[in-house]
């Protein structure tokens, strides 16, 4: 029961911070393609 | 614990957050500000926003201050179940609406507002409907969002409430006025890698701070049976049901999604939306947590206020530096929010009311971007105004959102059946809206004859989200099978009950009701059949520009014709 309410409150920052990572790689992405496209990134 | 009053910052400190703030922001916005900005920059960027940015905007944009605040609320108030009875649901609204978002961008894949896709397939009086309701969504919106700014400076500080209306009106404009969409989205992604950094720090610092799962799971003697299960009925009909019922309704009649569905590249919306709906689920979900965390310690909100809760939580727990940490959160959620409803006010006023019915068709791009600030401008100062007076806006909320659900079927509709007429799409809002009234202000007696009239028109209403649902992801036959079925067990469940809940029954008859009349409108109508290519022709930019990536790739196409092409 412990474990699984440890669960049930840490998924979340823990799926937060994978969205953060995977966000911030994209844009790092996003911007080297407008870069390489001599854009703006917005 | 109880007891506790909030940690206080002195003025100066308060300040110096939000110059830190809003000043990071207003000067992030100089790398991308132009001497001369173009139109349609100003309302949807280039079209080709990435995945990266598009995603981080909708997420920042679709969490506002009220969300963390209600998150925790249900939590608090629901048990087990509360949190995700919130997040879940507000998630779900950013997935259902892809589907038919991608069809929205195949129709015009040059708009800036859906209500030009309404233009051009309606004319004004449907164009003007979907335009009102998003104004009037995007003020409520900036109210509560400056609201928020100033109740959480005078809880935190001794600046006064309307100190902190002010600072955070002025900061949103100040970064947001001169290049409009494209601020937005550059300053929702800072905002959201600040947001999220911090969402993942606190949550697991009070969680651990109050005793970890060892006394949460002890805490749960403090619950009562409702609120211990996580399926508990109470928490599905008082906070999901609702929630689930404006899914659509939020996602239709909100400009600042439709906006945001115009500036991606049209091959990352997918990605782009699921995403979002992780990550708006995973960040309000986790602060709703610390709701259900107090309930399980058997705190009090501070004076009564539910909103206290989680300033409550972090003051008794943590050190100061996280109450810092905690006031950029809300005031970073709530200035992404804002920014977006300003962005998204100048694109409706420059694009529906100043191109679509005022130029006609022969708009001055440079006037365009006059006409955008300037409702910047007005658009904050009544929002300072609304919220440093607390108007009651209860009403208004309450119209809104039945026009959001009135619209929904017709928009849909609009953009599938080629037989949907002006006439139907127009007549029907106005007859929902009319039907709302009847129910929701019981303007009839809900009983007799007249009750199970109004039920059934909620049980049409009920198998028209379903089957709306199961349409934008599985096809037309799936969702005719998934709405009759639903509508079905809806007769059987809303018989003889439903009218005793006139706020479910008012907002179901909504989305009944106009369904109902545009489909028999629709039908009998002898009117040609739409062809909906037409619209590509009918909707482009305004800025006679070429692209600054592939000069020549476009300027063939009928799509990205500019202001000549216009109808």
């Amino acid at each position: 029961m412990t474990t699984l309410f440890a669960f049930y409150v840490l998924i979340w920052p823990a799926l937060t911070l994978g969205v953060l990572l995977l966000i911030c790689r994209a844009v790092l992405r996003d911007r080297r393609e407008a870069r390489r496209q001599h854009r703006g990134l917005v | 614990m109880n007891n506790a009053s909030l940690h206080q910052f002195s003025t100066l400190t308060v300040i110096l957050l939000m110059l830190a703030f809003y000043g990071g922001t207003y000067l992030l916005t100089l790398g991308i500000r132009k001497k001369k900005e173009d139109a349609d920059a100003f309302m949807v960027s280039n079209h080709r926003v990435g995945f990266g940015i598009g995603a981080a905007s909708m997420t920042a944009t679709w969490i506002w201050a009220a969300s963390f605040y209600a998150a925790a609320t249900s939590g608090y108030t629901y048990g087990v179940s509360g949190p995700i009875h919130y997040g879940l649901w507000g998630a779900l609204m950013i997935l259902f609406i892809y589907p038919f978002g991608r069809r929205f961008r195949q129709l015009a894949p040059n708009a800036h507002t859906l209500g030009e896709l309404i233009h051009a397939r309606h004319g004004s009086s449907s164009q003007l409907i979907l335009a009102i309701s998003n104004v009037l969504g995007s003020i409520i919106s900036l109210m509560v969002n400056f609201t928020a700014a100033g109740a959480l400076v005078s809880v935190l500080s001794p600046l006064s409430f309307q100190a902190g209306v002010i600072i955070a009106g002025v900061g949103v404009l100040l970064y947001t006025l001169w290049s409009g969409f494209r601020a937005s989205v550059l300053t929702d992604f800072a905002q959201l890698v600040a947001l999220m950094a911090i969402a993942v720090v606190i949550i697991p610092a009070v969680f651990f701070a109050m005793g970890g799962p060892t006394e949460l799971v002890a805490g749960l003697d403090n619950l009562t049976a409702e609120q211990a299960d996580f399926f508990s009925v109470d928490a599905i009909l008082n906070q999901g049901a609702p929630f689930f019922v404006a899914v659509l309704a939020y996602a239709i009649g909100n400009q600042t999604i439709s906006q945001r569905l115009f500036a991606v590249n049209e091959d990352h919306i997918k990605p782009t939306f699921l995403t979002a709906t992780v990550g708006y689920g995973a960040i309000v979900i986790g602060l709703g947590m610390i709701g259900l965390m107090a309930l399980t310690l058997g705190i009090e909100p501070l004076n009564g206020d539910m909103n206290n809760l989680i300033p409550q939580m972090v003051s008794g727990y943590l050190p100061p530096l996280f109450i810092a940490l905690f006031f950029i959160l809300v005031i970073g959620s709530l200035s992404s929010t804002a920014d977006s409803d300003l962005s998204a006010l100048s694109a409706i006023m420059m694009a529906d009311v100043y191109g679509k019915n005022i130029a006609r068709g022969r708009a001055d791009p440079q006037r365009m971007l006059l006409v955008g600030r300037l409702t910047m401008i007005i658009a904050t100062a009544v929002g300072i105004v609304f919220a440093s007076f607390s108007l009651d806006i209860l009403v208004m909320l309450v119209f809104v959102g039945a026009l959001w659900g009135a619209i929904v079927f017709p928009v849909i509709a609009s953009c599938f059946w080629s037989r949907v007429t002006n006439a139907a799409f127009t007549t029907s809002v106005l007859v929902a809206m009319l039907t709302f009234c009847v129910a929701r202000f019981e303007w009839l007696p809900l009983t007799g004859l007249i009750g199970l009239g109004f039920e059934a028109l909620a049980s049409i209403g009920g198998g028209i989200i379903i089957g709306l649902m199961v349409f934008g992801f599985l096809g037309r036959v799936a969702g005719f099978i998934a709405g009759m079925l639903a509508f079905v067990a809806m007769l059987a469940f809303a018989t003889d009950f439903l009218r005793d809940y006139t706020v479910l029954l008012a907002s179901l008859t909504a989305y009944g009701t106009s369904t109902l009349v545009c489909v028999v409108m629709s039908l009998a109508s002898r009117q040609e059949r739409f062809d909906f290519d037409s619209i590509r022709e009918r909707v482009g930019d305004y800025d006679d520009h070429l692209t600054d990536a592939e000069p020549t790739e476009s300027a063939g196409d009928p799509a990205t014709a500019s202001l000549a092409a216009q109808r």
